[in-house]
């Protein structure tokens, strides 16, 4: 299909628009000093990655830290997910169009007005200033997505899979994970990443559900980018946006994997 | 369909207790921005903090700045958004390398954009030295100044680079259907391409895009890090402002923050009301279910 070339044109200004500030940041992660007006350093060196590897926030343990926190929010948010995709979409229940509009509530009520609102409730609750309480509350954010992609594969998917393993005998449980799972697994796997990419992304809430005692890579670059250190900033920006790319193309990775040994469809 | 009753419920669980939490915390607000909080002896419900909101410069600057954010941001994320979505479809690049490309910046937190932001447009950014050395000017101050005023110029950059590719990457399964289906079949009754877009494949695409627009509105109204590293001191987004009267230590003020978070969920939900009628509407004209 040949088709005009305007539509080339916008999509390798998109591509230069994406590609650029990233080589550009690494450039600045090496950067000693980039006086203006020049276009290029005049000097580099590796004070950043010292810094990052070995400096004040101890960036194994920091990545770890923030890594886990979002795998275990795209791991509630998903399971979350499934379960009510399945209640809508499989069952005749009542109120079907309220749970849809709840499935949209968090994206009403932003972020930063939902924290400042649950505070209090966190505190009552023992939550607050933990890892826990953010989990939570990141899950809560992470779930419009979630839901929403998980919803559509549980229809597309339906009940066929697990009912033809139902008459070949298997029980309730072992239909599901063994038929319908394999199947499902593609949006899963995009649930989870969603889930994921959100909760690492979180700075507001992880600041204050978190009370500074949870510490992930957002909360170490802000105050890097407020002090205006542009090195230091895009090292730790290197990090932060290595370690969401490095997690997504994992997923995608297995998804791909599964696909080629057709353990899915 | 299955009709068994308890399972559903069962399933339904967890995200009832997260509706309860939302619920709970939206309740939070309303009783302490009504001046409702026993703990610090204020028992009256009032709507003075909402009244005194409104009569104060800041607030208000606040507020429009933060309706400005994100009007401008929406409507230009979505405009060339559907472009960009438009030329994948068009070029035929519904998967691949090039979808990998569009994805990136969705996965890109907002704190890493706002630093790309400032390497790039601010006076001292990649733009300025690539105009110096053009001879387009000599110094930095001759440059645009785009971050850290009230315009939010920085702040909408970095929205933009996050969001077009978030629109042209959620429209894109809609388009490419209706492209595929019933743009070609246009085709194949004599349409030009031009014309079977913009006649068939963008109107059928509305519902997908007016629903993109819709996230990104709200998100940017309620946003909080990229208004704080990329904006100026005053007048301050709504949220940011809201989050230092909230940790204000005079305790008193703590009405007047949570009213302030009452006004953007008033905001908010009244923006929902309005997407639900125009896509109702728009759903009745192109026939189509909602």
């Amino acid at each position: 299909m040949k088709r005009h070339p305007i539509f080339n044109l916008i999509l390798a200004a998109a591509g230069l628009c994406i590609l650029l500030p990233m080589a550009l940041l690494l450039v600045w992660s090496a950067a000693a000093r980039w006086p203006w007006p020049d276009l290029l350093p005049e000097e580099y060196s590796l004070r950043t990655v010292r810094e990052l590897l070995f400096g004040t926030a101890s960036l194994p343990a920091l990545v770890g830290s923030s890594t886990l926190l979002a795998l275990v929010v795209a791991v509630l948010g998903t399971a979350v997910g499934l379960l009510t995709a399945r209640a809508t979409e499989l069952y005749d229940i009542p109120g079907k169009s309220l749970v849809r509009f709840g499935t949209f509530l968090p994206l009403l009520v932003p972020g930063t007005v939902f924290a400042m609102g649950i505070q209090i409730t966190l505190i009552r609750l023992g939550l607050a200033d933990t890892a826990a309480g953010v989990v939570l509350v990141h899950t809560i954010v992470a779930m419009p997505y979630c839901i929403t992609i998980l919803t559509d594969v549980t229809r597309a998917v339906g009940v066929k899979y697990e009912e033809q393993a139902a008459v070949l005998g298997a029980g309730p449980v072992r239909a599901f994970f063994q038929a319908s799972l394999p199947a499902l697994l593609p949006g899963v796997l995009s649930s989870m990443s969603m889930g994921f990419i959100l909760s690492s992304s979180q700075y507001f809430t992880t600041l204050m559900v978190g009370g500074g005692r949870v510490r992930t890579l957002a909360l170490v670059l802000v105050p890097y980018i407020q002090s205006g250190d542009r090195s230091l900033s895009a090292i730790y920006s290197v990090a932060f946006a290595g370690s969401a790319l490095a997690v997504f193309f994992v997923l995608e990775g297995l998804l791909h994997l599964l696909q080629k040994r057709r353990v899915i469809l | 369909m299955r009709k068994r009753k308890l399972t559903p419920l069962l399933l339904l669980l967890p995200f009832l207790a997260v509706m309860a939490l939302l619920l709970v915390s939206v309740g939070n607000i309303l009783a302490q921005s009504l001046g409702y909080i026993p703990a610090f002896g204020l028992t009256e419900p009032t709507l003075d903090y909402y009244g005194a909101l409104f009569r104060e410069e800041t607030f208000l600057d606040s507020l429009w700045v933060s309706l400005r954010i994100a009007l401008l941001s929406a409507v230009f994320a979505t405009v060339l958004g559907v472009a960009v979505c438009a030329a994948l479809v068009q070029t035929g690049r519904t998967r691949g390398g090039m979808l990998y490309l569009i994805r990136v910046p969705i996965l890109i937190p907002h704190a890493v954009a706002a630093v790309f932001v400032i390497q790039i447009a601010s006076q001292t950014g990649l733009l300025a030295r690539l105009a110096c050395a053009l001879g387009l000017l000599s110094d930095p101050a001759e440059f645009p100044q785009l971050l850290y005023t009230p315009g939010y110029g920085g702040a909408i950059l970095a929205y933009l680079w996050k969001e077009i590719p978030f629109v042209a990457y959620f429209v894109l399964a809609f388009m490419a259907g209706i492209s595929k289906t019933l743009g070609e079949a246009a085709e194949n009754l004599g349409a030009s391409p031009l014309r079977s877009f913009f006649q068939i494949t963008l109107p059928l695409s509305l519902p997908a895009i007016a629903r993109a627009f819709f996230i990104i509105f709200l998100f940017a109204f309620g946003g909080y890090e990229l208004p704080l590293l990329l904006g100026p001191t005053l007048p301050k987004a709504l949220p940011v402002e809201a989050y230092q009267l909230y940790t204000s230590p005079d305790l008193l003020q703590r009405p007047s923050a949570m009213a302030m978070n009452g006004i953007i969920l008033l905001f908010s939900a009244g923006m929902a009301l309005l997407y639900g009628l125009v896509l109702n509407r728009l759903c009745r004209r192109l026939g189509v279910a909602a």
